[in-house]
């Protein structure tokens, strides 16, 4: 089973200065910043996904990236740009959710096909127009019209995709992206696909379906695929489930969610091989909107504030070193939590769920590379430089699940 | 009581017209013992109070590291407002043949550090940040001076807050030619521009250098390129291009001899390729001009990324170069793009489309070229 991460400009600076929180004035960013791939070991997947609407912008802005940015990778090729190793692969897509909300994709399929080209990608999906919903046992005349006209682009434009692919001789693999509301309307997609030609086969839109209804529609398909046909599931994690997709057929995926709970999460933040920790909230004083107000209306001062944070890290770190107990920490972080929330009594407290945190310390016993370096930082949601490096400690633990379940 | 003690202060008393102002020196560390930050609010009726912003917690942390860097020093006094409670006591030995409008002696202030920040006996109207700067940096003292009034009314403090803190700020073009030749910390945005400024002096002043004497500066008036133009430009190598491989990521440092050599080897062949057009102005030629610098300098950089400096200058990239010619239109004629449109050789400008058009333009030619070959 292959993983592929999205790329959505995700990096960490490896010359962060976590005491005095600031970065070297002189950091370029993206060049002098490193991804999962280069400081996570063992490397946390098998190959990037680089969507269009992520570098080129799309319906709802301009892209992550800054235009010399995309130049450079476009000059480059994705590899020297990733700068990833032999091993790993490389995959293009549209980003279908990001024109989720137009009546037909924006782009062309040569602009499409320029773009895996001039980037160099090993592989391609097929443009395709994602449908929200999910009806079991409904046919073509059952469901909203949109669906049927969104499964039927997509196909479409599959199809001239791969006539393109071959036309122009191009060295990116095509695959192809199947959309559906049913088990029979992903089946019959993924079947026209095939007759096509593609033998590789992106399912869309699966995001939103619970377990058993992935795997609903891939019994549909299993029976049909050829032998050489291989599944990728787009956006979908699910681990505990990955044997049984594995027996229909699916030999690779992607998604970002072990990467963004570590700090879009409500609790779970820090995983580990059974399960997770929520992450110690200390918010940066000069960072944190609502503190912000608070000291600009007079509310709360700043003097108050700056002293509350410096005494959470500063006791957090006695803590990891084993300089305090556990209750002069958790006494440190009531306090500036406090004066975070304020009086609203509508914000819950996360306090016990950091004495849990504390009291485990999962980061002592965690094998990851950035967890030996950097300790008790990467279980601190603050900024984006320990969030993120708690994102990759979090794909490091996905990778290991993943290579037990090989074996 | 140990938080009640008194400060006497050796001063100076100056009369300015019917005001009197008082120059003395105390430890900083000392300051927020009689001082208080005027923080601006507005009460329950609605009134205004006070008179400062918050502090900037990243411009503190600037201060904060010079003042803990070796020989720093802060020359220029924070000011204060005073209350009533505080006294001057003029010196009893004054000899007489002295000036009359300054009298030394020495400021008395009753240190109560119980009381509130509202009971205090001065406001800071000017040096919220370094003093906080001061409070914080790890030193066992930092004496500054401070320049003090007393003041009639807090609204007239406010006036006095907001006189002290409309200055001006320097020209970017002296910052820029300043900035290679200093030394010790800097603020942050000047660090990370000081490289290219080094670099772009650097053009300006070697012989060798295609641009040697026509950028613009306070110190070579008669140069036509902009220096912002030409900042753009190593910036963006720098960051995105060619240039980077000289760089030291770890410290932000980088090799500006082989940097140099870069630049001075692509840009004399530029200059071989198109002399008349380099000797012209901007408002004469498109490739002296903001848009055909920065342009060229994408050219650069996609033709010599991974080119060591010495191999720079060769035949291959006077031809590629000389390829432009046809499509090119920098002193007359029309910029004829692939999608169709055509521009007048004036009508591009400095904008970051105009720019993007251009280099796609000069960059489609180059691989149309190299295609063929």
């Amino acid at each position: 089973m292959k993983f592929y991460f999205p790329d959505s400009q995700d990096l960490v600076s490896p010359t962060y200065d976590f005491i005095n929180d600031e970065y070297l004035p002189t950091r370029v960013r993206q060049r002098d910043d490193v991804y999962a791939h280069e400081v996570a070991k063992p490397s946390p997947y098998d190959g990037i996904l680089v969507s269009k609407a992520i570098v080129d912008g799309s319906m709802k802005g301009s892209g992550k990236y800054a235009a010399p940015q995309r130049a450079r990778l476009y000059r480059l090729g994705v590899r020297k740009f990733f700068r990833l190793p032999e091993s790993m692969s490389s995959l293009g897509d549209c980003g279908a959710f990001n024109y989720v909300d137009e009546e037909h994709p924006p782009y062309t399929v040569d602009e499409v096909l320029d773009f895996y080209e001039e980037c160099d990608f090993d592989a391609g999906v097929s443009i395709d127009h994602v449908i929200f919903g999910y009806m079991p046992g409904a046919g073509e005349s059952d469901v909203d019209d949109a669906w049927v006209k969104r499964r039927h682009i997509s196909l479409e434009l599959a199809e001239k995709f791969y006539a393109a692919v071959q036309e122009r001789d191009s060295a990116v693999e095509p695959v192809g992206a199947a959309q559906g509301w049913s088990p029979a309307s992903y089946a019959d997609s993924v079947a026209r696909l095939q007759n096509i030609g593609y033998r590789r086969i992106a399912l869309g839109g699966m995001v939103p379906l619970k377990t058993h209804e992935i795997l609903a529609c891939l019994e549909e398909i299993s029976p049909l695929l050829l032998p050489d046909t291989q599944l990728h599931l787009l956006g979908i994690t699910r681990v505990d489930s990955m044997e049984r997709f594995a027996d229909h057929g699916v030999t690779s995926f992607d998604s970002t969610s072990a990467f963004r709970q570590a700090f879009m999460d409500d609790r779970n933040n820090y995983h580990t091989a059974d399960g997770a920790y929520t992450a110690v909230r200390v918010p940066q004083v000069d960072g944190n909107p609502a503190l912000k107000r608070a000291i600009l209306s007079g509310a709360v001062s700043q003097r108050d504030a700056i002293a509350a944070e410096r005494n959470c890290l500063a006791a957090l770190r006695d803590y990891d070193k084993d300089n305090v107990d556990l209750d002069e920490v958790m006494a440190a972080l009531a306090v500036y939590e406090t004066l975070v929330l304020g009086s609203t009594p509508t914000k819950k407290s996360y306090l016990a769920h950091y004495r849990r945190t504390l009291e485990a310390r999962p980061w002592k016993s965690c094998p990851c590379a950035l967890c030996k370096e950097h300790g008790i930082e990467i279980a601190i949601f603050r900024g984006t430089e320990r969030n993120k490096r708690r994102g990759f400690h979090n794909l490091t633990v996905l990778e290991a699940k993943m290579r037990t379940l090989a074996t | 009581m140990a938080d009640r003690y008194t400060l006497r202060l050796p001063a100076l008393e100056v009369r300015q017209g019917r005001r009197r102002i008082y120059c003395f020196a105390v430890d900083g560390k000392k300051l927020h013992s009689f001082a208080a930050v005027s923080r601006i609010r507005r009460d329950d009726g609605e009134q205004l109070h006070g008179y400062q912003r918050p502090e900037v917690l990243s411009h503190i942390r600037g201060i904060r590291k010079y003042l803990e860097s070796d020989g720093a020093m802060l020359p220029n006094a924070i000011v204060v407002a005073f209350n009533d409670r505080i006294e001057f006591v003029p010196s009893l030995m004054i000899p007489t043949d002295t000036v009359d409008y300054s009298v030394p002696g020495e400021l008395v202030i009753e240190v109560d550090e119980s009381l509130s920040e509202a009971e205090k006996p001065a406001w800071l109207v000017d040096g919220q940040q370094r003093s906080a700067a001061i409070r914080d940096a790890d030193l066992a003292e930092f004496p500054v001076a401070v320049v003090g009034f007393k003041a009639d009314s807090e609204e007239e403090q406010r006036s006095q807050f907001i006189l002290v803190n409309s200055t001006k700020a320097l020209p970017k073009g002296l910052i820029h030619e300043l900035l290679p030749d200093t030394t010790g910390q800097l603020p942050d945005s000047y660090v990370r521009r000081r490289l290219p400024a080094q670099l772009m002096t650097r053009l300006n002043g070697s012989r060798r250098s295609p641009f040697y004497r026509i950028i613009a500066s306070p110190t070579a008036p008669n140069g036509y390129i902009k220096d912002n133009s030409v900042l753009k430009m190593v910036e963006h190598s720098l960051f995105e291009g060619a240039l980077y491989q000289y760089r030291n990521p770890v410290d932000g440092s980088g090799d500006v001899e082989r940097m140099l050599t870069h630049l001075i080897g692509f840009w004399s062949v530029v200059r071989e390729v198109f002399p008349e057009e380099w000797s012209k102005p901007p408002r004469n030629s498109r490739l002296t001009h903001g848009v055909g610098i920065q342009s060229l300098g994408f050219v650069m950089d996609t033709l010599t990324e991974d080119v060591p400096a010495e191999g720079v200058k060769t035949v291959e990239l006077k031809e590629a170069l000389e390829s432009l010619k046809p499509h090119v239109a920098w002193t007359s004629g029309t910029w004829k793009f692939s999608d169709g449109e055509e521009r007048r050789w004036n009508n591009l400008q400095n904008t970051p489309n105009d720019v993007r058009q251009l280099t796609s333009h000069l960059l489609k030619v180059l691989r149309k070229r190299s295609r063929r070959r």
